[in-house]
């Protein structure tokens, strides 16, 4: 009777192996196909060939259209602060929406849950004059300040808060912690591997974001990483896949290198927020 | 005492005259009237460069005129940028910008003809300067909105060594569309490793589409931009032929062919000839291992393709003083030198009978004759797909375009349903 059982388990889990491979590979396939390009010659770029002449080239070509270390250092300060505000917001704003009850609060929840619904590229040209307004034209605040609310990291954290056990509060209240010090000291440290699963998502989404910096920034000072990647575009002629390759890399390589260091964080952060 | 008195008066004076002309001098530095301008990056290679090169010539020609010249994505992003500073309040003057997004300008109400900012007859008669097919995406209504400046045609590129290996004459490209499907024949080989043309269908298909439509002697929209001719017999008949090239000669993959990827697969010889923008010229030149060759695309009727690329358009919210900066700019980034420049590093042809005089792009043409394809072709081409409401109206044609050669849908069926959509979005502006 248990021969059967077991038999039965290892087939499953021949076939989640097997599904973990294919996804893997069909994920990472994008990336390896751009470090094969990459450091190819272009005629290489479709043709496989393992003796293909390794070149920097394409890097050196890449580089001279296009100041990427200005735009990475640009890159690295928007995701920075946008990450900082987030966080501050977020979790001000998630915690009142999951311990109080004030006045509207289901009102000025759902109005929260509505941006979720709006894609941010409809409001271009009204963030744009608000930010016109304001000043903030062709400045990295600008491209950070219309995300900084972000109706995701609250809902989230909201959720996160909300399964915190209300015990644990009532001890701290008992301990003599105040409304502030309960936040510091109960639900935010128990809500880390939320933090962290929305950091990753914030960061990896603003660094990849286009169009709205493209929109908003003028000069290589403040322009991000997309936008000096977007030049390699070139709609009307076809792309140069060797260089766009090398661009792309020059472009997600930090990204990427944290995520390599981080990584045993990463997934245990999201092993956390999962199994919750 | 009194000496004193004057003595310090004096001073007092001088260092008031002093300080006015301090002042009147910087009054002076600060009347340098600014201009920021937009424009779009459109082909691959070091455009922004050798725009900065051009903005950086024309600043020092003309030291009263400081321009910011501001690359903006490609030609969707720039509208919106543009749009969007204009919207806000913000300075900008003039942009480069798809030549196909005229109606919409005007509707914005964003751009200003160039007739009402033209003062001198010798201005009048740099209005008539470029070639005509050029400027019939940039007038309507009997006014110039835009002036030609990246501009391209389609073309045919080919393979010579896969011509002579196919028995052909690889100097005489096809030119006609039975040519075409005779010689896509012999050069398509059984095994699939190489196909005898390839027409790219995604992207911009109503581009290519806009070529067959015109050797089949049939425009796609009339000049008022209100109207399409969508669902017309030579229409349908060109689609028809498109789709045949595939599913009835076999000398084409079946189903869509990738635009970005096209150059490619020619340059790897997976097709033996391509249709493609000249905005590939420079490129295929620098980098085909093969001996290649360009020409006209073929006739049925008659020849045909459309014109496509950036125009430049100056913007309503301007001051005179602003205006009559932005066409001084205008006319240096369009004069024969810099366009035949600019064509010699891009592979935009060049906009001018007169830039094509230029001893620089004669002696380049004479090296590199094909260099002149895409100017000769002008004389059998028309406007580039361009309405009211031209994003819908123009997704509609790509939409019915893609449903005909994936086979869900007829031409007949697809062009015609293409036609009723359009005819509801231009009602309006009837």
């Amino acid at each position: 009777m248990t021969r059967p059982a077991h038999t039965t388990r290892s087939y499953t889990e021949i076939l989640e192996y097997i599904g973990a491979w294919v996804l893997a590979l069909l994920w990472i396939a994008p990336l390896l196909y751009a470090f094969w390009a990459a450091f190819h010659p272009s005629e290489y770029s479709t043709n496989f060939d393992l003796l293909a002449p390794l070149t920097l080239d394409n890097f050196r070509e890449a580089l001279s259209q296009a100041p990427f270390l200005r735009y990475g250092i640009n890159t690295f300060l928007l995701v920075t602060m946008l990450l900082a505000a987030q966080m501050v917001v977020g979790t001000l704003a998630a915690y009142a929406f999951a311990r109080f009850q004030f006045f509207g609060s289901n009102v000025a929840f759902g109005l929260v849950l509505v941006q979720l619904m709006i894609t941010p590229e409809i409001l271009i040209v009204e963030n744009y004059s608000t930010l016109a307004k304001l000043g903030f034209v062709d400045t990295i605040t600008g491209i950070g300040l219309p995300y900084m609310a972000s109706a995701f990291g609250i809902f989230l954290l909201r959720q996160a808060f909300k399964s915190t056990p209300k015990e644990l509060e009532d001890a701290a209240r008992l301990e003599g912690c105040g409304m502030f010090g309960i936040l510091m000291r109960v639900y935010v440290p128990l809500a880390r591997p939320t933090y962290l699963a929305f950091g990753l998502v914030s960061i990896s989404h603003h660094w990849n974001n286009f169009l709205w910096p493209l929109v908003i920034t003028n000069s290589v000072e403040t322009r991000p990483l997309t936008v000096g990647l977007g030049i390699f575009g070139a709609p009307e002629s076809g792309v140069d896949w060797s260089i766009v390759s090398a661009a792309t890399l020059l472009s997600v390589a930090p990204l990427l290198i944290a995520f390599l260091l981080f990584q045993r964080q990463f997934v245990q952060s999201f092993m956390y927020a999962g199994i919750k | 005492m009194f000496k004193l008195i004057t003595k310090t008066m004096a001073g007092i004076v001088a260092a008031v005259c002093l300080s006015i002309m301090a002042a009147s001098l910087s009054t002076a530095a600060y009347a340098k009237t600014k201009l920021t301008m937009y424009y779009p990056v459109a082909v691959g290679g070091p455009l922004t460069k050798i725009v900065d090169g051009m903005v950086a010539d024309f600043m020092k020609q003309n030291p009263d005129i400081e321009v910011n010249a501001i690359y903006a994505g490609n030609y969707n992003d720039a509208r919106i940028k543009a749009l969007a500073a204009l919207n806000s309040g913000q300075p900008a003057q003039l942009s480069v910008m798809f030549s196909i997004d005229l109606y919409e300008l005007i509707e914005q109400d964003a751009i200003v003809a160039f007739d009402d900012v033209v003062k001198t007859d010798e201005e009048k008669d740099w209005l008539k300067s470029f070639y005509p097919t050029l400027m019939q995406n940039g007038t309507t209504g009997g006014k110039t909105w835009g002036i030609p400046f990246q501009r391209s045609t389609i073309v045919m590129y080919y393979n010579k060594d896969a011509f002579k290996a196919a028995g052909l004459d690889p100097e005489k490209a096809p030119a006609s569309w039975d040519e075409l499907v005779a010689a896509g024949k012999k050069l398509t080989k059984s095994d699939g490793s190489q196909w005898g043309m390839m027409i790219p269908s995604t992207g911009y298909p109503y581009w290519m589409f806009g070529a067959l439509s015109m050797q089949n002697d049939q425009v796609l929209m009339n000049s008022a931009g209100n109207q399409t001719n969508f669902a017309e017999p030579a229409t349908i008949e060109a689609l028809q032929f498109w789709k045949d090239l595939g599913s009835k000669h076999k000398v084409m993959p079946d189903g869509t062919i990738e635009w970005g990827t096209l150059r490619k697969n020619f340059l790897e010889g997976k097709t033996a000839i391509m249709w493609h923008s000249t905005g590939n010229l420079t490129t295929v030149k620098k980098k085909a291992a093969f001996d290649f060759g360009v020409a006209m695309l073929p006739a049925n009727k008659r020849r045909g393709t459309p014109t496509g690329g950036g125009n430049f358009y100056i913007f309503k919210k301007t001051t005179p003083e602003e205006r009559s900066a932005s066409m001084k700019l205008i006319k240096f980034m369009t004069s024969p030198a810099q366009s035949a420049n600019w064509s010699m590093q891009t592979g935009y042809m060049g906009i001018s009978q007169a830039a094509y005089d230029t001893s620089e792009l004669q002696e380049y043409v004479k090296g590199f004759p094909y260099a002149a394809v895409a100017r000769d072709q002008l004389e059998f081409a028309t406007a580039e797909l361009s309405t009211y409401e031209t994003g819908r109206v123009r997704k509609s044609l790509d939409d019915a375009i893609q449903a005909a050669l994936t086979g869900s849908k007829t031409p007949e069926e697809a062009l015609k349903e293409a036609q009723a959509t359009a005819d509801r979005l231009l009602k309006p502006y009837r």
